[in-house]
């Protein structure tokens, strides 16, 4: 019944007629639109899917990682610290940490290379959820890595297939077999990583036995947060504490800097656009002014020319902010956004290949249509209604 | 004319529903399981930048430096209150 009113409606055929019979004229707008609406959602794409997938793992991080300062640097931490920390009451899961940069001086790249202890059965367990194939008594039996996508990449390149050769600070050198390749789904954190075991890595690293790069721990209860921070200082005074609620606050708005750099690339571009169309719109010659000079000539009433221009114009940026952001889908999250996601992750060193998981905020792509589609709606409905409130004969001059 | 409206339309519809069932079915859950074992690991959750070697890699916890140039201090702030 009612597909049979539309398919009568005067209205809509006349409408649809102006929008395929005058598709030169509107194809230009719909084309601009798609290049604004398309790279400011797959900007917003990126940023929210890095911080989801950021945010997501900080759930398994410690609440607290402790390191030695001198002279405002971290320097190595003594591992009696472990034993220190321990002795607090309320403090859980306190566990040394070795990790640092591993510079390849030939090409001047960098990998991070991380000791860990592979006799931890948490660990352990994890490690063999993450790599299926890893026999963990043939891994230890022999001196050997678990290297990241691109490290695997970068060191095939340099006909490191089997064995990578370590150069150490005391100038010795260190062939360790690569075992495995961790998966690419965690390119995100592992690309550029190298995991060893822990003592392994300090040889690497040139650290004594009793040395690591800084000390983890949890504080279940949140309350006790400042507190233990006051007693840490009060029992290291070269210490520098960094919590976890700072490196979540950090997430959240890490790339939000990025994405409103471009949030005011938009703004511009759009103002610039509207201010285009405007301008077209209310043009003394156009053939816009005819066109509604003509429908006021033949019984129109300004109601009906702004209703139909209001509808020619919606569909218009209807179809624009569509297509922008399915192409924008289309190009982040299945074609993992070549060339822009370098803005976020950087080319410097290794290049990374990173998925990104489908993140979608509704909310902010609302936001991106009102800021399109009101200025839009404006800029045409303005000018249309100047034209329409003129007598006709002097609107058709 | 209408017919062709339609037509367009449906095929934008379509496009929107296939969007949404990538969006809904995608298997998002392996990746950030793997994320977090690697983070969990590792206990790091910083995300592989491909920085220069002078620049954080592990965000918080490494200061900006330049290694190749341990003598040249860096500029910051206070350089210039007490510049005079």
């Amino acid at each position: 019944m009612l597909g049979k009113r539309l398919m009568n409606s005067t209205f809509l055929h006349f409408l649809t007629l102006l929008l395929f019979k005058q598709k030169s004229k509107h194809i230009g707008a719909v084309l601009i639109s798609v290049i604004i609406i398309f790279l400011l959602s797959a900007v917003l794409f990126i940023s929210s899917s890095l911080q989801h997938s950021l945010l997501s793992t900080l759930k398994t991080q410690a609440d607290f990682s402790v390191s030695r300062v001198q002279a405002g640097k971290s320097v190595n931490t003594p591992l009696e610290w472990v034993d220190k920390i321990m002795e607090i009451n309320g403090v859980s899961k306190v566990a040394p940490r070795v990790y640092g940069r591993y510079f390849f001086t030939p090409r001047e790249n960098a990998f991070l290379v991380v000791g860990i202890d592979f006799f931890d059965e948490q660990n352990s367990e994890e490690l063999k959820k993450l790599v299926e194939q890893l026999d963990l008594k043939t891994f230890l039996s022999s001196e050997g890595m678990l290297v990241g996508e691109g490290v695997k990449k970068f060191l095939s390149a340099h006909y490191f297939k089997d064995y990578f050769t370590f150069k150490t600070p005391q100038g010795s050198f260190k062939k360790v077999k690569i075992s495995q390749t961790l998966p690419i789904k965690a390119n995100l954190i592992a690309n550029d990583m190298i995991i060893m075991p822990i003592d392994l890595a300090r040889e690497i690293f040139g650290m004594e036995e009793d040395e690591v790069t800084d000390v983890t721990f949890n504080v279940p209860n949140d309350a006790e947060w400042d507190n233990i921070i006051t007693k840490l200082h009060l029992m290291f005074y070269d210490v520098r504490v960094v919590e976890k609620r700072e490196i979540k606050k950090a997430y959240e708005n890490l790339y939000n800097y990025k994405g409103g750099l471009f949030l005011i690339l938009y703004l511009v571009t759009i103002t610039t656009f509207i201010l285009i169309l405007y301008q077209r719109y209310s043009m003394v010659y156009s053939t816009e002014r005819k066109e509604i000079g003509i429908l006021r000539a033949i019984g129109w009433s300004i109601k009906d020319i702004l209703k139909l221009k209001f509808y020619e114009n919606l569909t218009i940026v209807l179809v624009s902010f569509i297509l922008g952001v399915i192409l924008a889908y289309l190009y982040v999250f299945i074609w993992d956004a070549p060339l822009l996601s370098q803005i976020f992750l950087g080319s410097a060193n290794l290049s990374n290949n990173v998925s990104f998981t489908p993140v979608v905020e509704f909310g902010l792509l609302g936001s991106i249509f009102l800021f399109y589609a009101v200025p839009f709606l404006a800029a045409v409905l303005i000018p249309a209604w100047k034209v329409a409130v003129t007598p006709p004969k002097e609107a058709m001059l | 004319m209408i017919k062709p409206f339609f037509v367009s339309l449906g095929l934008l519809m379509m496009l929107v529903g296939m969007i949404s069932i990538h969006y809904f079915y995608s298997d998002d859950k392996t990746s950030e399981k793997m994320l977090q074992n690697i983070s969990s690991i590792t206990q790091v959750s910083s995300a592989s930048l491909s920085v220069a070697y002078y620049e954080p890699r592990v965000l918080f916890y490494e200061k900006m430096d330049n290694p190749a140039y341990p003598q040249m201090l860096s500029i910051n702030k206070m350089d210039f209150v007490y510049a005079r």
